[in-house]
Parts: structure tokens; C-alpha cells; sequence
């Protein structure tokens, strides 16, 4: 098991579900609160594959935080 | 040969395949971290936490496993430049906001091109531009305007064209 902590001030709650939701199919996810942190936990077949989804997951939240943001600047 | 250049904020994990960045908060502003960020993570998992109010901590790891430290060294060098390149930006931009927004605005209404006949006629001419309770607004013909004379009221006889006083 894999445990991603996505720091608040960092990332959008709506995006890291939205990227957890994206990659739903291959792997299993809980998503927990914490008072400083989106925490999600991964289960995928193997270490390797599990690595790659988590590495994937969070460049997939962190992008959408990003463009998200920049359409919300004024 | 000479040592590899070594950075206290700069550490490599060749067992996860990662290298990790702390940066200066106060010298890179978070939309800096985003840009350099958001350049890296066609090729690397990039990964943002906040130890402290001071701190950002990157990680970053091959999408490739197997990174040796060469690699994940030049990899970091990489990011660096790219996240003092958008500081830069990032910075220039703020500086020059204003002269920007004043050029779109310029720009855009430019673009429009002046209002047509059609569009002049269809315009609402009646609502109120401004408040203007000290009347600075109001044209001279409004301000200066002869009242009317009122039609019931009595008309005072034009006096008599008197004499000129004799001369002594």
C-alpha cells in the first residue's frame, strides 16, 4: 500500500478527487482527511505498478491545481 | 577531476529513484513552484509538500525507473533553472501588470472598432450617466435657461417712454 499525503495549501480538494476518480480503474483508493492534508491510500497489483499510479495521481492533481488556478487569477 | 557541485538543499535517493529540493519560500513564490512544475510533469512524478512556512519540498522522480545520480543531478539542475526562470517571469510580469492591462484594454477596444449608426440608434441616451447633485454636469442651455413665462399671470404694462430731462 501506497500513502500519498497532498498537503492543502498546496493542492485542490476537488482536483485531487477528480485525479483519484481518473485513475479509479486501475487501482484500488481510499481517500482520507486530515486537518493539513488530502491523504489517499493505493493498492495496485505491484510495487512498480503502484509507484507509477501514485506518481501518476499526483501529477494529475498537482496539473489541474495548477490550471485551475491560473483561470481563476484575475 | 573536480567534485560534483553539492547542494545542502539538494538530496538524491537512488533506492526510490528520486531527488529531493527544498526551496527557499521567500525567494520563489508558490506560482514560480506551479510553472516550473507543470514543465517537468510530461517527463517526472513531481511532488509538492510544505514542511514549514518557510520551506517548499520537491520531489521529483523519473517516470523512466533506474535514474542513476548523474541523472537525477542533472535532473534537479534542471528544475532549479526553471524555477528561477519563472521567479523571473513571474516577477516581471507583477511589475508590469498594470502596463499590460492598460494595453489589452487599448487593444481590445481598438479592436471593436467604433459603435455603428445602428448601434447609436438602438443606444439608451436616457438613463443617467452620473450623479450629479451639484450640478457640474448640466450643459449651460439647462443651467441658463430663460424660465417660461407663465401665461395667467398679469402682464405689466411697459412704462412710457418718458421725456428726456430738459437740459439747464
Amino acid at each position: 500500500m501506497t500513502r500519498v499525503s497532498f498537503d492543502r495549501s498546496l493542492y485542490q480538494g476537488p482536483c485531487v478527487d477528480e485525479a483519484v476518480k481518473t485513475f479509479s480503474a486501475h487501482a484500488s483508493f481510499q481517500l482520507t482527511e486530515e486537518p493539513k492534508a488530502w491523504v489517499v491510500q493505493l493498492d495496485a497489483k505491484t510495487p512498480e505498478l503502484e509507484r507509477q499510479i501514485a506518481g501518476e495521481l499526483g501529477n494529475y492533481a498537482l496539473g489541474l491545481t495548477i490550471r485551475t488556478r491560473g483561470s481563476r487569477t484575475p | 577531476m573536480s567534485e560534483p557541485f553539492k547542494n545542502p538543499l539538494v538530496s538524491t535517493d537512488l533506492s526510490k529513484g528520486s531527488v529531493l529540493l527544498e526551496v527557499d519560500a521567500a525567494v520563489y513564490p508558490l506560482e514560480a513552484l506551479y510553472g516550473a512544475s507543470y514543465v517537468f510533469i510530461d517527463r517526472a512524478f513531481v511532488f509538492l509538500e510544505k514542511p514549514n512556512e518557510q520551506r517548499y519540498r520537491v520531489t521529483i522522480s523519473p517516470k523512466k525507473p533506474g535514474a542513476d545520480e548523474a541523472a537525477l543531478q542533472a535532473l534537479v539542475g534542471e528544475f532549479s533553472n526553471e524555477l528561477l526562470s519563472c521567479a523571473w517571469r513571474a516577477q516581471i510580469t507583477q511589475a508590469n501588470r498594470a502596463v499590460i492591462e492598460a494595453v489589452t484594454l487599448r487593444a481590445v477596444a481598438g479592436a471593436m472598432g467604433p459603435p455603428s449608426l445602428s448601434e447609436l440608434a438602438n443606444f439608451d441616451f436616457t438613463d443617467a450617466p452620473l450623479e450629479d447633485p451639484l450640478g457640474i454636469a448640466m450643459s449651460w442651455e439647462e443651467k441658463y435657461k430663460k424660465k417660461d413665462k407663465k401665461p395667467d399671470a398679469p402682464v405689466a404694462a411697459a412704462p412710457e417712454k418718458t421725456a428726456a430731462p430738459e437740459k439747464t
